[in-house]
């Protein structure tokens, strides 16, 4: 439905888009990740018309965004993410002119224009002039005009930022009923949001696709790690001897050295093996009192950081680990100020 | 077009804008027939338009300053822009319903045909050529403030270049009359005098046609620099 082909786009010698390529299928819903100035708005901007890119092709439900201009928009609803609305118009003549710039059919049109005002939750307010709407119904107004006229394709840009979490439950519950015959593609720093309704994720970073893949393949991904932090009592310090026997254990590493004389550890297994057990009974025939001992649970945002921040799931190399190991360094330090502020 | 023509007058009217520009404009029309029409009692009402046109000058921004300046400044150009509507009905219809608040402006003024009538016969022939310059004296003065507003994502800097423009057009006769030619009253002058002139026509029907495309270019090319 939504097909980019080696899209590029260059500012100048500044490239936001680079090289991208990207096939959404109909009925999907896409979720677009990245970080503020990755090139998400860049992309979706080129998806809709709005910009052109400097290189590639763009094509929507078969028509080639630049030759067929009319045809392509006409299949699109954009949603963009500064929820441009025209503050002087009211919901309804809102929906109303979005309808007639879509090309609405006079007949269909008032039907139309109230199908979407219900669908958004707009009917009471719109008799309202859009400048007195709170954020939430503003959100939803450009949400009704990405909608008028049934397109095939939404694309949405942060449609639940500055909402709070009721509408945001609210927003969310839209785009799932919308699943049925749409085809979404959202853009969001919300990682779980994302991984709530979308089907496939796809991760950006500095214009370049860095993953496409559904959230649970992308968790699983960073957790085959095998990483094992392990939290333990060695008063004769003795976890070297005993990690040497292992042979499993690629590499050991001291994270933290906690108040209360305990140390905790990130062990890297060889060739993603359970070690869990092996460990377990080792440490304890050495006298060494494990308090903790747990695999590193992944989540996408694990997933988004890791592959954003270069980290390569194929090599293992040492410079990541100490990567992992920084992070976790981080998460203690955290907590522990988290602690502090409870006590 | 029809639907950009539609809501650009519903915004006109909707919001102090249109009423803004009618008013100031029949305000100082109302002065000057009054002042040179009514009072000495002269039956030719054609300088009312004549000497109105210079209020344009100062006003007519206000109707085009927002045309694509506001759309940026408040991102709804993302609207009209990807919407299936082709850049050039957008920039039509914009143009358009500027055109057609100066027309009901006009109607407005036709009271003081009504004024005169009540006196003696007005002469009509001076009337309609000097309506038709004033028609395309205001196109040409609309399509060159839809230019400026094409150019800049703020209102007021639309509405400077466009007041700019214009002053320096009126008030560079004063320098030398060899700058008649391109000084907008200068061409208006002659309709005034009850004809239709051939050259004066074309020129303001031109500078009109090369604004409108210009523009039509420039919002085009705003796609790949963007």
């Amino acid at each position: 439905m939504i097909k980019v082909e080696n899209v590029t786009k260059k500012y100048g010698s500044f490239t936001a888009v680079n090289n991208i390529k990207f096939d959404i299928k109909e009925g999907e819903i896409v979720g677009f990740l990245g970080k503020n100035g990755a090139g998400k708005t860049t992309t979706m901007n080129m998806i809709t018309g709005y910009i052109e890119p400097t290189e590639g092709r763009i094509e929507i439900d078969g028509y080639d965004m630049n030759k067929k201009p009319k045809k392509a928009k006409k299949q699109i609803g954009y949603m963009p993410e500064a929820v441009p609305i025209y503050n002087d118009l009211t919901v309804k003549e809102f929906v109303d002119y979005m309808a007639d710039l879509k090309g609405v059919k006079r007949k269909q049109k008032k039907e139309e224009v109230q199908r979407v005002i219900e669908e958004t939750g707009l009917k009471e307010v719109q008799n309202t002039l859009n400048r007195h709407l709170s954020r939430g119904y503003k959100q939803r107004v450009s949400m009704a005009g990405a909608l008028i006229g049934n397109p095939k394709v939404l694309i949405l840009d942060e449609p639940t930022v500055g909402l709070d979490p009721q509408q945001v439950k609210q927003i969310r519950d839209l785009i799932k009923s919308l699943r049925k015959d749409h085809t979404v593609l959202l853009s969001s720093h919300i990682l779980s949001e994302v991984s709530q309704i979308c089907e496939r994720v796809m991760i950006i970073d500095k214009g370049k696709i860095l993953a496409i893949d559904t959230p649970k393949n992308l968790e699983d991904k960073v957790s085959d790690k095998n990483i094992l932090t392990v939290t333990v009592e060695d008063n004769d310090n003795k976890i070297d001897e005993v990690v040497e026997k292992i042979t499993d254990i690629k590499e050991i590493k001291l994270v933290n050295e906690n108040s209360d004389g305990t140390k905790q550890y990130a062990i890297f297994a060889k060739d993603n093996k359970d070690i869990r057990k092996e460990i377990a009974e080792n440490f304890a025939k050495n006298e060494i009192t494990i308090l903790e001992l747990k695999k590193t649970e992944a989540t996408l945002e694990d997933a988004f950081l890791q592959l954003i921040n270069n980290y390569s799931i194929d090599e293992e190399n040492n410079e990541n680990e100490e990567e992992v190991i920084k992070e976790m360094k981080k998460k203690n330090e955290e907590d522990s100020i988290e602690e502090g502020g409870k006590n | 077009m029809l639907a950009v023509l539609k809501k650009e007058l519903k915004t006109y009217f909707f919001t102090p804008i249109g009423y803004v520009f009618i008013g100031l404009f029949l305000e100082v029309s109302s002065i000057i027939f009054y002042r040179y029409t009514y009072y000495p009692g002269i039956l030719n009402f054609s300088y009312v338009f004549f000497d109105s046109a210079v209020i344009l000058t100062y006003i007519i921004a206000i109707l085009t300053m927002n045309m694509f300046a506001g759309e940026r400044k408040n991102g709804t150009d993302q609207l009209i822009m990807t919407s299936p509507k082709s850049i050039t009905g957008i920039v039509l219809g914009k143009f358009l319903s500027a055109i057609v608040v100066v027309i009901a402006t006009e109607i407005f003024s036709f009271v003081y045909l009504a004024i005169i009538s009540h006196f003696g016969t007005p002469d009509l022939s001076t009337l309609g050529t000097t309506l038709i310059g004033f028609l395309l004296l205001t196109m040409a003065y609309i399509s060159f403030g839809e230019l400026a507003s094409s150019i800049t994502n703020q209102p007021i800097i639309a509405y400077i270049i466009t007041f700019a423009f214009f002053f320096a057009s009126m008030y560079i006769t004063n320098l030398s009359d060899k700058f008649s030619m391109i000084s907008f009253m200068g061409l208006y002058e002659k309709f005034v005098e009850g004809i239709i002139p051939v050259e004066e026509t074309i020129a303001l029907v031109t500078f009109t046609i090369m604004c409108i495309i210009l523009t039509i270019i420039i919002l085009q090319r705003r796609k790949n620099l963007k």
